[in-house]
């Protein structure tokens, strides 16, 4: 009788258990998720702030019409890119274009001094920081997750619902050589 | 000192703000039955009529229990009202004012971005027009969660260093730091007055009994100053209450926890301790005199003037020294 009652017990204990640890698992990569989608945010605005860029420079700057062509057919490329190596590399492309823009800023002064453009460029220097920041936060939740995946009692629960370590917002080795490289500043 | 992690810490404290929280009406209750012996002193005259003093404890009982509702119920009001409004009055001790994102964006954005990289709800910043350096966090739920800055430490940090006193503030806030201080503040507040209203009660309602009680000269300076000694005594007690109960709330420990957290969300440990050098060099904000509030600062000011109460809580200092902080998060 004893012994029956003491085996329930323990029955119930180890299933609250299997239920919590699961809970966690789907906590963890639910928020890994939503820091993935909060990237995706960040980039948008960058994308969206672009148009306006263009617009104030083009007013000043003739000359550089190449240079904001270049920006702007990277923009739709990022918008229209699918896969992570697509966006990735259409970011790159994005990234090198506004450096380039920076550049050639040095050599117009009304444009320097225009307050519409010193704006868009301290929003552009923080949506990088942003992005900087989301990035590094969806390291740690991915971090988090894989910790829960891959530590001891957890592995079994994970294993038997699927799930599985998980990969950090990483640049493929393919691509590393490439961002390594300072961007190149062509025109 | 044991390092634990965020959950730990957020927990340990969130179970010490209950405990506060418990402790306060037994703390009160005790007080008030404190109160009630000292009144409740009854005399009798022995047979060579001479005054004898003794404690009637089923009269102090009933005394006790008559007031007790009440007394609960008025400390229960004060406790809401200063629950929800904490906020506000620690704005209106510190000379705080709400910054809005157009009136300073490199300051919103360092914190926005701190929030951000480690999927934090963005707490309100406000700003003390003070040109000197110093920067607390306050708050007990989200509504209310505040990190101030003055205008000194803004204008005369770098970003870099900015971003790491910045993210020690976040880290209090994270810990749920602020909430155990911000309760036992409270609290600490109310019993002070409290306790200052007895002792001015018990002076008084002595100096009235004199007059009407005793009919022996003798007898009437002994025992009044036996009782204004008891009295004194019991004030005392209280008083050590207190800085236990604010020792209880606040360790430094929580600095070192937080040093350690801003310094993991920036992943730049010297930018902390180079700011860390720049406010030790000019910590205090001149026209705060509150010790209680002086504890929520980063590096606690040592020129406020002190009352009665404040030396004994700086014998038992709630900030570590800014050199061992500063030695701690260069060695890496």
């Amino acid at each position: 009788m004893v012994i029956t009652i003491i085996v329930i017990v323990v029955v119930v204990v180890i299933i609250l258990a299997l239920i919590g640890i699961y809970n966690n698992l789907v906590k963890l990569r639910n928020n890994r998720e939503n820091a993935f989608a909060d990237i995706d945010v960040q980039l948008k605005q960058r994308y969206d702030l672009v148009p306006q860029l263009v617009a104030t420079v083009k007013g000043y700057a003739e000359h550089e019409k190449g240079l904001l062509e270049t920006i702007t057919a990277a923009r739709s490329a990022a918008m229209s890119a699918t896969s992570i190596d697509d966006k990735i590399k259409a970011d790159q492309q994005m990234t090198s274009a506004l450096a380039g823009l920076k550049v050639q800023v040095e050599a117009y002064p009304d444009l320097k001094a225009n307050q519409n453009f010193m704006q868009l460029q301290g929003e552009l220097a923080d949506i990088e920081n942003k992005l900087a920041a989301v990035r590094r936060f969806f390291n740690s939740a991915t971090r988090e997750l894989n910790n829960a995946v891959q530590t001891f009692p957890n592995n079994l629960v994970a294993g038997m619902f699927g799930f599985h370590k998980e990969a950090m917002y990483e640049i493929e080795a393919s691509q590393r050589a490439a961002v390594e490289k300072a961007p190149e500043i062509k025109f | 000192m044991t390092y634990v992690g965020i959950q730990t810490q957020i927990a340990r404290n969130n179970w010490n703000s209950l405990v506060l929280l418990l402790m306060f009406p037994c703390i009160i209750l005790g007080m008030l039955w404190v109160f009630c012996c000292i009144f409740g002193v009854q005399s009798t005259y022995d047979t060579y009529g001479n005054e004898d003093f003794y404690l009637d404890y089923k009269i102090i009982n009933d005394t006790w229990l008559g007031w007790a509702p009440w007394v609960v119920i008025i400390v229960g009001i004060w406790l809401i009202i200063a629950y929800a409004f904490n906020a506000q009055m620690i704005q209106h001790a510190t000379g705080a004012k709400p910054l809005e994102r157009k009136e300073n964006p490199r300051v919103y954005n360092l914190v926005e971005n701190l929030c951000m990289s480690c999927g934090m709800p963005m707490p309100k910043v406000n700003i003390i027009e003070d040109p000197q350096l110093n920067a607390f966090a306050s708050g007990i739920n989200q509504k209310s969660y505040t990190v101030t800055l003055t205008r000194g430490i803004i204008d005369y940090l770098d970003d870099a260093e900015l971003e790491g006193v910045i993210a020690h503030e976040l880290t209090h806030i994270r810990n749920r730091d602020t909430r155990v201080l911000i309760v036992s503040i409270v609290f600490v507040g109310i019993l002070s007055t409290v306790l200052t209203v007895l002792t001015r009660g018990v002076l008084r309602a002595f100096l009235w009994s004199g007059g009407s009680r005793r009919s022996n000269s003798k007898g009437n300076g002994g025992v009044a100053i036996i009782v204004v000694i008891v009295a004194a005594i019991i004030c005392a007690a209280i008083a050590y209450f207190l800085t236990m109960l604010t020792r209880f709330a606040i360790s430094r420990k929580r600095e070192f926890m937080a040093d350690a957290g801003g310094a993991e969300l920036t992943r730049n440990p010297l930018g902390l301790a180079s700011a860390l050098r720049k406010i030790s060099a000019n910590p205090g904000l001149g026209h705060i005199q509150r010790e209680d509030i002086a504890q929520l600062y980063i590096i606690h000011p040592k020129q406020l003037t002190q009352s009665f109460f404040d030396k004994l809580q700086s014998l038992f200092s709630t900030h570590p020294s800014t050199e061992e902080r500063i030695r701690i998060l260069e060695q890496f």
